[in-house]
């Protein structure tokens, strides 16, 4: 075995996604006949729980393409469409630049929210001393 | 977190598969020689993306089937250093905290990345762990790490260690590769935390 390219281009979470679920990947029992090993299985089931599953390839492309605006490097812009940050303490740990604020709307108008986030939210209101409950 | 890595490996295609189109038989031979597997530097193989090029095809002398070399792209889990991930809880122990991601379980995070000020305390439940404990703010508050939600983690090294070659009795099972997680920063740890912070803040 030869590497002839050790980094070809860096993927985001939803192309993984993306790849699997175009060779016939899915949560339901057709999982089984769908020629897919149990390894990609496990990467499968990790990836439908994060913001991957709800986001498309425009609002992906689109997002990247507005992020060229603000200084933020590659793999920040990588890693922020992975987690999907939805408030400004998410933000923080991945990115350096000072425009929290104007990159957090941008994440809230071009990245669909997570469906399980919007539930929690909902849950955390009602317990508003009791955060960790959850 | 996922890269594509170009590949050139020599393969043989076992006569059992000449039934299968060539690059479906090339592929499966493919996956089951890198799926699952770390290569040394590059990264976990989670799935063969294409296949570029596919040369010979020779019968070697005294072989009862063709040999390929292929050129192949495949999607390697190389988190890099910096990067921020979301994973779930698996173990704790007084070295510190072991997190799975579902298809990798060799992350840790040590005692001295933990969130600091923090304290140790047996499990009541499990004689063998030990919970980590966060204590912050004004009075002093509990904020315990345990299996409830997600936790974040910032990727601080990533090593490739060498096969042993002694093992020792009470070891470790091997682990090809291992990530060092860092989780002693704002926005970082388990994601409950920062979910009652937002609302704090709102309500000042």
């Amino acid at each position: 075995m030869k590497i002839v390219k050790a980094n070809a281009g860096a993927l985001t979470n939803f192309e993984v996604l993306d790849f699997l679920n175009s060779r016939g990947a899915s949560k339901d029992t057709t999982r089984v006949i769908a020629p897919i090993a149990r390894s990609e299985y496990k990467v499968y089931d990790y990836l439908v729980e994060t913001a991957a599953s709800t986001q498309t390839r425009e609002s992906v492309t689109k997002f990247a393409d507005k992020c060229k605006d603000f200084k933020v490097a590659k793999a920040e812009i990588l890693n922020i469409i992975n987690l999907r940050p939805s408030s400004i303490v998410e933000l923080l740990p991945i990115i350096e630049t000072p425009d929290h604020q104007a990159l957090l709307e941008l994440v809230k108008d071009l990245l669909p929210p997570l469906p399980t986030t919007e539930t929690h939210e909902d849950n955390a209101e009602e317990e508003t001393d009791n955060g960790e409950q959850l | 977190m996922f890269y594509l890595s170009e590949l050139e490996h020599s393969l043989r295609v076992p006569p059992h598969l000449l039934n299968l189109p060539l690059e479906d038989a090339i592929k499966s031979v493919l996956q089951n020689v890198f799926l699952d597997k770390v290569l040394a530097d590059l990264g976990l193989c989670v799935s063969v993306y294409d296949i570029k090029s596919i040369e010979g095809g020779f019968v070697l002398p005294g072989d009862g089937a063709a040999t390929y070399k292929v050129r192949f792209r495949i999607v390697v889990f190389r988190p890099f250093v910096g990067e921020v991930i979301a994973a779930k809880f698996k173990e704790s122990d007084a070295n510190g905290l072991r997190l799975t991601l579902g298809f990798f379980d060799d992350i840790y995070v040590p005692a001295p990345l933990m969130p600091k000020p923090n304290r140790c305390e047996p499990d009541p439940y499990n004689k063998k762990q030990m919970i980590w404990v966060w204590e912050y703010g004004e009075p002093l508050e509990d904020f315990i790490i345990d299996d409830s939600c997600q936790i974040k983690f910032r990727v601080e090294s990533i090593s490739y260690p060498s096969v042993p070659t002694e093992r020792a009795e009470d070891a470790k099972p091997f682990a090809p590769m291992v990530v060092t997680g860092n989780m002693d920063e704002d926005g970082l740890g388990p994601v409950s935390w920062w979910d009652s912070y937002e609302l704090i803040d709102q309500e000042e």
